[in-house]
């Protein structure tokens, strides 16, 4: 629960500054895709590979700018030893001031099931966290009206 | 003994500043790349080829798989090199004992990168300093390396290209995906033709495979684009030579997704020409593993889905009427190495078996035969085995 908060607190709070991005362990993804206390929480999972990614963290980063009860975190598949080079990108894209975090594992495939167990791994992947508990999840790019269907 | 001595002593040193090197600036715990590729040459001896730190390393086991007695550094000058499961290091093997090695190494700008080679003619004691296969030297992506050698000793490799999608972003044309290539040696590899478009828009980040057809020449199986990001896969024979690839369209699944699925597919081709394909696709949200038998322009006969959520990476194997599916099962517990199993040419298979279990991680399985017997190499924690495929869990 400490742990929860303290993410919480530190999603929250972290759209102030860039930072670059947190370990993702396996024990913390049930913090990650917990309800938020209220709103919404999107995750977007993106890939150091995918040339779609960075369009669809631009769009829900504007998305989430106009809609002050979306809580938003980028989460990398990469491994965190990557932290270098996913930091450099995001910086490059003007997307380094949204909270993020990289899997700490050799291979995605550990963490992807965690996080939802019928996604395959393909990205973009956008995982939309109601405060009731209900989920939403969609594979590639969206733009702002897939965004407000993917909301509704 | 002592020339071997010294050899040995240079790779470890190798070896450990290549490691040293690795570790600097990980300010946490670093997991080493766990892509590798395996293959058992005419005399039994298993050949594994991975990374370490900024070396591709390639290994020989006489006891499949337990001990290595030689281990070499492919490029004692150390490069940037993708390692991942889509994009690991390759290795094939001429008729003569020559040891071929491919790999993609990564640039200074995102989702860029050059095709490597190099190659062993003295089994494996030392390679040629590495080549870049292609002649378009622009910062772009030349990545997602795939190798095999036809029937002839001729060398195929075939790669994902974006030069198409450049040059149409620069006359403000629409492109989707980018475009896949291939090039050829008829020298054992001290030459390679001029690269060659076996087709536009296909996808981006997903390993192309190779397989011998029954006349000895190479067919690739890849994930294409099919009008709207319709992300299905294509059939193509590569010829050597004059003629231009055929390409026609060969599974119909109809998954739209605009992005990545990074999953390529397997297929092998058994001696009465059938081509039994494994691939993945997610449409209608529903992550799957299809089985099919390919007919190119037309959808797959025997069309069976062989697992669905949480399984992925499935590489397939032919050998007369025997078919092969290994592929991994994630569960709460952890990765599960399944395996299905056709003795009916791929008629029916069998339920789902688990060879093999780990907590950790491994690279994407790779089957590999010897006398009729299927093995499948994995590494879970980098670890490398040999795992046989009658093998109970």
């Amino acid at each position: 629960m400490k742990r929860l908060l303290l993410f919480t607190a530190l999603t929250v709070a972290m759209p102030a500054f860039a930072a670059p991005p947190v370990a993702l362990a396996p024990a913390d993804v049930p913090a990650l895709v917990a309800p938020p206390a209220k709103g919404v929480r999107i995750v977007a999972l993106w890939a150091l590979d995918c040339a779609y990614c960075e369009e669809n963290l631009s769009a829900l980063a504007t998305w989430q700018r106009q809609h002050a009860d979306v809580d938003l975190v980028f989460v990398a598949t990469d491994s965190i030893g990557q932290r270098d080079t996913l930091s450099a990108r995001l910086k490059a894209a003007r997307l380094d001031a949204v909270p993020s975090q990289a899997y700490a594992d050799a291979t995605p495939d550990r963490i992807n099931y965690l996080i939802d167990p019928g996604w395959g791994g393909e990205t973009p992947r956008t995982l939309v966290i109601r405060a009731d508990g209900t989920r939403k999840a969609f594979s590639g790019a969206l733009t702002a009206e897939r965004i407000a269907s993917l909301m509704h | 003994m002592r020339r071997f001595a010294v050899l040995v002593s240079l790779l470890l040193a190798s070896v450990a500043s290549a490691a040293a090197d690795d570790m600097h600036g990980m300010a946490m715990g670093h997991e080493a790349p766990l892509g590798f590729d395996a293959t058992i040459d005419a005399g039994g001896h298993l050949w594994v080829v991975d990374t370490v730190g900024e070396h591709v390393r390639a290994r020989r086991s006489d006891d499949m798989g337990r001990t290595f007695a030689v281990s070499t550094i492919v490029n004692p000058t150390g490069e940037p090199l993708y390692a991942e499961g889509e994009n690991r290091p390759k290795i094939a093997l001429g008729s003569k004992g020559e040891l071929y090695v491919t790999w993609s190494q990564p640039r200074k700008l995102p989702w860029t990168g050059f095709v490597r080679f190099s190659r062993s003619l003295d089994g494996g004691a030392h390679f040629d300093a590495p080549m870049t296969v292609h002649t378009d030297r622009a910062e772009i992506t030349h990545r997602f390396d795939s190798l095999a050698v036809d029937s002839k000793g001729n060398i195929i490799v075939a790669w994902i290209d974006k030069r198409d999608v450049e040059a149409a972003k620069a006359a403000g044309k629409p492109y989707l995906g980018a475009a896949t290539y291939y090039s050829w040696s008829t020298d054992r590899g001290a030459h390679f033709a001029p690269e060659r478009k076996i087709v536009d828009e296909s996808c981006e980040c997903c390993r192309i495979a190779l397989a011998r057809a029954p006349d000895g020449s190479i067919d690739a199986f890849f994930r294409a684009i099919y009008g709207d990001n319709i992300r299905d896969h294509a059939f193509a024979s590569l010829p050597v030579g004059g003629a231009t690839p055929k390409v026609e369209r060969a599974t119909f699944t109809q998954w739209h997704i605009e992005g990545c699925p990074h999953h390529g597919p397997s297929f092998s081709i058994d001696a009465k020409g059938t081509r039994h394909a494994v691939w993945f696709s997610a449409a209608d949200g529903k992550a799957t593993i299809w089985y099919g038998q390919l007919m190119p322009g037309a959808p797959p006969s025997h069309l069976a889905t062989v697992a669905t959520t949480g399984a992925s990476h499935a590489d397939l194997l032919a050998d007369g009427t025997r078919v092969w599916i290994a592929y991994h099962q994630m569960s709460p517990e952890g990765l599960n190495l399944m395996l299905r199993e056709s003795t009916d040419g791929g008629v029916s298979f069998g339920e789902p078996r688990q060879i093999a279990h780990t907590t950790n991680a491994s690279g994407w399985p790779k089957l590999v035969l010897w006398h009729q017997r299927a093995f499948v190499a994995w590494n879970p924690e980098g670890q490398f085995r040999l795992v046989p495929t009658e093998a109970l869990q």
